[in-house]
């Protein structure tokens, strides 16, 4: 690159200006440059991936598990840096599972360490001719294929890639065999057991022949005003170990909310079914902190450090170690399927880490299959002898099983919601999807603005867009619909931000951490002095950039609505027993959501808007 | 008196904010792969994450080893000259634990110094994994373990008149005794 152009720049750090482009088809591997507009635009992150997509859409249509679809990896210009966990990490690509826009961040250090190979985003299309892994040494690519890969788990893979390269140090992220036989929500795993869980980022790398990336990095990270980031961070990093929650979060990570959230009585329980589980205990932070943990684990630069290791030591289980559970995972293999051994959870936890799969979604589909198997929905031979009845536990792990290897019953529910409700489609009424991304672990009956949330997530029934329960439990039910829409337009807002940043967000939930610094941060980093809201607009012009890329795929208002159980079946117990969502409350709560996104009422985003993301930024 | 960085890796989450201070302190740059410290995380047999640091160690492998003379000590602290040294990387395989580090931007390999008697990533562990403490209090940790573990044995045999017999120890577990 020409010094001059360099030193031209405003953005001062934060960048290498590099997208590593990979494509198999072509077998080539080539740098494109991004200009500043670009980077001030998008910022990074699914920021990137999403504007990547676009333009690669202009080209073409795209079968999400077609050689043509193109899967972006970009952590984000603070990823990496000193600063109060900035090791997360996006996987952007049409999802599998949904056929829409998808993404899911990963935490871990993959994301600091492509970036110390000097990338700010690797961007991969075309399909590998064999089974093969990616290795990015400091920007240097090479595909190698290694036959031994072959059906090999995820954390196994991980082993034995470390001893092809001979080095303890790197980075990889790698499918299991779920992703190799392209189950529709296979996740990427790296470090043992971090996830890129959502939206089947496993069956796009499978459906390329790309069993793993691996990476080594030792540049310096770009930063405008070290000192300045320095004196920022320590402050932050001080302010949350002063946090009074701070210990207790360090001791029971994600695992502390299963108390909580069955207290509020919103726990996913019998399918969705109920918001109370009536043996919560023996599935919560204590009985883990009391029977299980071993260790603490964290990603990148964070102190809150909430991975708990847990290993079981005695019954049949014996001998399972897993970097988990979290909450999420807990519930879908606990609450939700009526499972009230912490063990067995354990060992599912496990057995999808292995095997690459979504933990939300597996816990979701089999929830579903047991309400059917209980309501005489399916027949013992749909169910092909499986005793798949609550808490069920052999059948639970057979069945994860059958799903990654796609035997038998495994292969339709490998389909996602989707495939499930064309086989069957009697059974659509009980499946939670939204857009047909199986939703997570909390429920939406009670809460209108977690239903809204949900359902106009960019990725489906997922609630890392908009986390706003427990605010609306809080604020109590007769808030108005327009204050509802304003959280979760917020929420929609600064969350993603994170992920475009390349952040976690949790030390902002979970410890309240003023997400001001993050403009401080990003101020120091790129030599831009930057307010928050600057910076969130970009975040909500991102959000019509995603829904632009949806409506490509056909989505409307159609499509904005949360599972039907909200609407039709109250709880039986619990606080909120007896609670159902009134329709016409939804539609009107919808209304005002798209008249403050400045959408359409069929909601769409305007020819001007749309226009405003067909600036060219990216150069060969 | 000496002053030690001990490190306790039952407590280390992995986290690495130890290796980016001391990046940004000993370099002036956020790079985790030009730090003196570096955490070494194994998984799943064993699970162990550790921090891998000088330990400083009065006969001294490294010192040893060089050839040039370009490692010194001063109070118990040692050092490259990066002047004398002429970076044959002895010193990083001589080291018995792998604290001597190498980045191929750095021209000679780099150890920790303990910065100038204020660690910096002692300070910034939020798990308190590293300790900074006089030489004489090192092992105090360690025999206390052991004291404990030993309390927490659950049965000792014994023999009384030819017999023998099992003795049982209250289980007293850490949490509970302090009740």
């Amino acid at each position: 690159m020409p010094t001059s152009k360099r030193e031209k720049r405003k953005i001062k750090g934060g960048y290498f200006w590099k997208i590593l482009w990979v494509d198999f088809d072509r077998g080539e591997a080539k740098p494109l440059e991004f200009d500043e507009a670009f980077a001030s635009k998008y910022i990074g992150g699914r920021g990137f991936g999403a504007k990547l997509l676009w333009d690669h859409l202009q080209k073409q249509r795209i079968d999400p598990l077609g050689p043509e679809n193109l899967l972006v990896i970009s952590p984000g210009p603070l990823a990496g840096l000193y600063l109060p966990a900035s090791g997360k990490t996006s996987f952007i690509s049409i999802s599998p599972e949904t056929g829409i826009y998808g993404d899911s961040s990963m935490g871990g250090s993959f994301g600091t360490e492509l970036r110390q190979a000097g990338i700010d985003a690797l961007a991969i299309t075309g399909k590998a001719r064999a089974l093969s892994y990616l290795w990015v040494d400091n920007g240097e690519v090479k595909v190698i294929s290694n036959e031994k890969l072959k059906g090999k788990g995820s954390l196994e893979s991980e082993g034995i890639i470390k001893e092809d390269l001979k080095d303890e140090h790197i980075k990889i992220a790698t499918i299991g065999p779920a992703g190799e036989h392209g189950v529709r929500f296979a996740c990427v795993t790296s470090d043992w057991g971090r996830n890129s869980g959502r939206t089947g980022m496993g069956a796009i790398m499978g459906s390329k022949n790309l069993k793993a990336i691996a990476v080594r990095g030792s540049k310096d990270l770009p930063v405008f005003n070290l000192p300045r980031l320095q004196k920022a961070s320590e402050a932050s990093f001080r302010s949350l170990r002063e946090n009074k929650n701070f210990a207790f979060w360090q001791e029971q990570g994600l695992m502390s909310v299963i108390d909580y959230v069955n207290e509020a009585g919103v726990m996913p329980t019998y399918n969705f079914r109920e918001g109370v589980f009536e043996h919560a205990k023996k599935i919560n932070g204590y009985e883990m902190l009391s029977k299980y943990k071993i260790g603490d684990t964290s990603c990148f630069a964070c102190p809150m450090a909430c991975g708990n290791v847990c290993l079981v030591k005695e019954g049949k289980y014996r001998g399972t170690v897993v970097e988990g559970p979290e909450y999420e995972t807990a519930c879908m293999f606990g609450p939700n399927i009526g499972v009230q051994n912490f063990a067995a959870i354990l060992k599912a936890n496990q057995l999808c880490d292995e095997l690459g799969i979504d933990t939300i979604t597996a816990g979701n589909l089999i929830g579903v299959l047991m309400e059917a198997q209980e309501t005489g929905l399916l027949s013992e031979k749909d169910l092909e002898g499986l005793n798949l009845k609550w808490g069920e536990e052999e059948a639970i792990l057979e069945t994860v099983q059958r799903i990654a290897h796609r035997k038998g019953i495994g292969n339709i529910l490998a389909e996602g919601s989707f495939g499930v409700i064309k086989q069957w489609p009697q059974l659509k009424p009980i499946i939670s999807q939204v857009k047909g991304l199986e939703q997570s672990a909390y429920d939406a009956r009670i809460a209108i603005s977690m239903a809204l949330g949900y359902a106009t997530s960019d990725i489906g029934a997922h609630h890392a867009r908009a986390w706003t329960i427990a605010k609306e439990l809080e604020m109590g039910m007769d808030w108005p619909l327009e204050k509802k829409a304003d959280l979760v337009i917020y929420h929609q807002t600064l969350r993603p931000l994170f992920d475009m940043l390349g952040v976690c967000r949790l030390p902002w939930i979970e410890l309240g951490f003023d997400e001001h610094q993050y403009a401080e941060f990003y101020s120091a980093v790129t030599g831009i002095e930057t307010t928050l809201n600057e910076l969130l607009q970009r975040s909500k012009d991102l959000y019509d950039l995603t829904r632009a890329i949806n409506m490509k795929f056909g989505i409307s208002r159609k499509d904005d609505y949360p599972p039907e159980r909200v609407f039709n079946l109250p709880m039986t117990e619990g606080p909120h027993a007896g609670k159902i969502l009134k329709r016409e409350d939804y539609e009107a709560i919808l209304d005002i959501y798209y008249q403050k996104r400045g959408w359409t009422q069929d909601g769409q985003v305007d020819e001007k808007k749309m226009a405003s993301f067909h600036d060219s930024l990216v150069t060969t | 008196m000496s002053w030690k960085l001990a490190v306790v890796p039952e407590r280390c989450s992995g986290c690495k904010i130890c290796e980016l201070v001391c990046s940004i302190h000993r370099f002036g740059v956020n790079n985790p792969k030009k730090s003196a410290i570096r955490v070494m995380v194994v998984y799943p047999h064993p699970i162990i994450r550790m921090p891998i640091v000088c330990r400083q160690c009065k006969v001294a492998k490294c010192m040893e080893n060089c050839p040039t003379g370009a490692i010194t000590t001063k109070d118990g602290v040692y050092d490259i000259d990066n002047e004398k040294c002429i970076s044959c990387q002895q010193c990083v395989i001589s080291c018995p634990f792998g604290a001597v580090f190498l980045h191929e931007e750095i021209e000679t390999p780099f150890k920790c110094n303990l910065c100038n008697g204020n660690p910096r990533c002692v300070a910034a562990c939020p798990k308190n994994a590293l300790l900074f403490l006089p030489e004489h209090v090192l092992g105090q940790a360690q025999r206390m373990t052991s004291v404990l573990k030993y309390g927490h044995m659950k049965e000792v045999e014994y023999v009384e008149k030819g017999e023998r017999k099992v003795l049982r120890y209250a289980d007293i577990e850490k949490g509970k005794a302090e009740d």
